[in-house]
């Protein structure tokens, strides 16, 4: 279970890489696209890279929630020291990262809270990972638990 | 080692606990979500009616002891003869759009179908037969205020017609304007595909001295067009002539459109403007779904003037050999309807409403059909469990329209045209701004009427015809009326 939960924990900060990855991608894509005399409006057939919109759109309503939602419940089971905690913290920013996803249409100025909150996100998926390595030993929690006073 | 002791027994008990808690509301909503494989609309969402009568009914559609009425009862005057009869065969096809070939769609072998043509008053037959659309088709006639048997939306007035099968559709053209028609079965793909035509209804008498000209826009799998051809559409004309130019926008999104030359606004939406006055910089901006009728005046100069139906195409409307007129720059500004022309009477005090809906378009996160997504809300639920608007022959209704989803939804209200009273809280001063559909800019707010004068079942729903398949549809439902259609069922019926 501790394994798991540092998989996960792993798993949301490197998707948090791809969701960046994809924005660049299609961005790329787009500058590319208007460079060689395209145009965008809402009736276009896309641009090569728009993909990766959709991407991002599928990672960030779907992926990385389901993620970070499978984070909090292996917490539960995995015992890692203040583990529920990091897990609900992820689960918190992805939250927020998703409601600045929506909101920042109407003002794109929280666009750029969006693009920072995602580093926000990133490092604390990584510290929630690297509670299982550096804290067991500290804490060895069931052997503490299952000393019942007889 | 005797197993787990009770410490660890009952922390994994909590553990399975804390999952229950969190999985089990999330399980909940997605079930909730699940809609079945047929319905009928007359059970879809929750009454709404508007503060007026029936308010604390149960069963909607149903007030008691009123006789209930079936869409199907609901028609044009069934012996009278038609004054103009059109076939149209529904076909399969690739459409070859310059370089590029596209899936998609013809009627009569054409893309857009043929023009009909209609004088105010004449009975308008259309046989529509399927040829090969696996899916089904219907056909909606966008902007005329059809008896709600004619409406052609799938699943709500008629099903859909599968191929080898047809359907006759019937009614009085009783206003003049400029209208569109297209299919309403799975209307995201047909109409994108090209399912569709212009229908122009022109006054008894004649405008004299017009020349009457039409430009549909669609875009064709990326390929933007105006009457089916990827380039500018030239109207020759004799210097001096005045023009009555007809633009449809049949794609999803708002196309703007100015001149080389002043226009004025002659018509929105099938309604005259009344007393609109020359415009000579600003853009129009033209709603999806949405038509306008500009009016031109050819220069006597030998000249012809441009008129930009968005960036990359243009109709040029002037004598034969006319030089080129270069693209004029697009206008940042825009002629706002709130202000242009001047006020007349509507025919109704909005201020007796007797039904006030509230409209409000949101974006958030949930379950449709089980599909997990960020998804379109009305007064903040999803499709299906959206309010049904519930209202009674005669009524007058104004419906409060707010969008606050990031993205603008050109709104389509089938059967009925309504009148803006307000926009953002500021009252309209100009000539009554009749719509059937409306571009709701985000962060924007709308105050609208209209009379309840068109029993039936209507839908409400974005034009944005891939926000409608998201679930973006709201009805408008007369008390007593019902239907003996379903959505999806044996033909599978699936209006947007
Ligand atoms: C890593 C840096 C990130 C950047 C630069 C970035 C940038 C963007 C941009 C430009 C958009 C608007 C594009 C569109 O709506 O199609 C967007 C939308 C969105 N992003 Fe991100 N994002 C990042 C990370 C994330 C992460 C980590 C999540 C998820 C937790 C996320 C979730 C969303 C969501 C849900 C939307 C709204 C999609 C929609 O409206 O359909 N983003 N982001
Ligand atoms: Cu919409």
């Amino acid at each position: 279970m501790k394994n798991v939960y540092r998989v996960l924990a792993y798993a949301v900060a490197a998707l948090v890489a791809v969701q960046a990855a994809s924005i660049a991608y299609a961005l790329f894509g787009l500058a590319k696209y208007i460079d060689g005399g395209g145009a965008v409006d809402k009736n276009s057939d896309g641009f090569p890279g728009v993909g990766g919109l959709m991407a991002h759109g599928v990672g960030g309503q779907l992926v990385i929630p389901v993620v970070a939602l499978a984070l909090l419940v292996v917490s539960f089971f995995a015992h890692v020291p203040g583990g529920v905690r990091w897990a609900l913290i992820v689960l918190g920013t992805v939250v927020v990262q998703v409601a600045l996803g929506i909101f920042s249409h109407s003002l794109p100025a929280l666009g750029a809270v969006h693009g920072a909150l995602a580093l926000v996100l990133f490092g604390v998926a990584v510290t929630a990972a690297m509670r299982v390595g550096s804290a067991t030993s500290v804490v060895d929690e069931p052997a503490r638990v299952a000393t019942p006073v007889a | 080692m005797e197993g787990q002791t009770p410490v660890v027994r009952r922390r994994t008990l909590v553990a399975v606990l804390a999952t229950v808690l969190v999985l089990a509301p999330l399980g909940w909503l997605w079930f909730a979500s699940l809609v079945p494989e047929r319905y009928s609309v007359l059970q879809m969402g929750a009454a709404d009616y508007g503060g007026g009568p029936g308010t604390f009914a149960h069963d909607h559609g149903e007030t008691a002891g009123q006789p209930r009425l079936s869409v199907e009862q609901l028609v044009a005057d069934p012996v009278r003869r038609a004054d103009v009869r059109v076939d149209l065969a529904a076909a399969r096809a690739t459409l070859a759009l310059g370089a590029k070939a596209v899936p998609g769609f013809t009627l009569n072998g054409t893309s857009p179908g043929p023009t009909i043509r209609a004088v105010q008053g004449q009975l308008v037959e259309v046989h529509l037969r399927n040829v090969d659309v696996a899916d089904g088709v219907a056909l909606h006639w966008h902007g005329v205020d059809v008896p709600n048997a004619e409406d052609g939306t799938a699943g709500v007035t008629q099903d859909a017609v599968l191929p080898g099968h047809d359907h006759v559709y019937r009614f009085v053209a009783e206003d003049a304007g400029t209208y569109w028609y297209h299919s309403h079965q799975l209307s995201a793909a047909q109409v994108a595909g090209g399912l569709l035509g212009a229908l122009v209804v022109t006054p008894r008498p004649a405008v004299a001295q017009q020349v009457d000209a039409l430009a549909l826009s669609h875009t064709y799998g990326g390929v933007r067009t105006l009457n089916g051809v990827a380039g500018d559409q030239h109207v020759v004309t004799a210097p001096g002539r005045s023009v009555r130019l007809r633009l449809v926008n049949t794609d999803n999104g708002l196309v703007q459109v100015w001149g080389s030359a002043p226009y004025t606004v002659l018509a929105v939406d099938g309604h005259d403007v009344n007393r609109p006055t020359p415009v000579s910089g600003p853009a129009y901006t033209l709603t999806a779904g949405g038509r306008v009728d500009l009016g031109l005046t050819v220069p006597t100069d030998g000249s012809a003037v441009r008129v930009q139906v968005s960036k990359g195409l243009a109709v040029v409307v002037g004598p034969d050999g006319a030089p080129d007129v270069a693209p004029p720059p697009q206008p940042t500004a825009q002629v706002d309807l709130l202000s242009y022309g001047s006020p007349a009477p509507v025919g109704f005090d909005p201020a007796t409403a007797t039904r006030r809906f509230r409209y409000s378009i949101g974006h958030r996160p949930g379950f449709v059909d089980g599909r997990p997504g960020l998804w379109w809300s009305v007064n903040g639920h999803l499709y299906p469990n959206i309010p049904m608007m519930m209202v009674s022959s005669g009524d007058v209704v104004t419906v409060h329209l707010d969008n606050h989803s990031g993205e603008a939804h050109p709104m389509h209200l089938h059967g009925h045209h309504a009148v803006v009273l307000a926009r953002d809280g500021v009252a309209a001063t100009g000539s009554p701004w009749w719509f059937d559909s409306l571009d709701v800019a985000d962060g924007a707010t709308y105050d609208v009427a209209f009379v309840a004068d068109n029993p039936g079942i209507w839908m409400d729903h974005c034009h944005n015809l891939e926000h409608a398949a998201d679930g973006m549809v709201v009805h408008l439902m007369y008390t007593g009326v019902t239907t003996p259609y379903v959505i999806g069922g044996p033909v599978r019926n699936r209006p947007e």
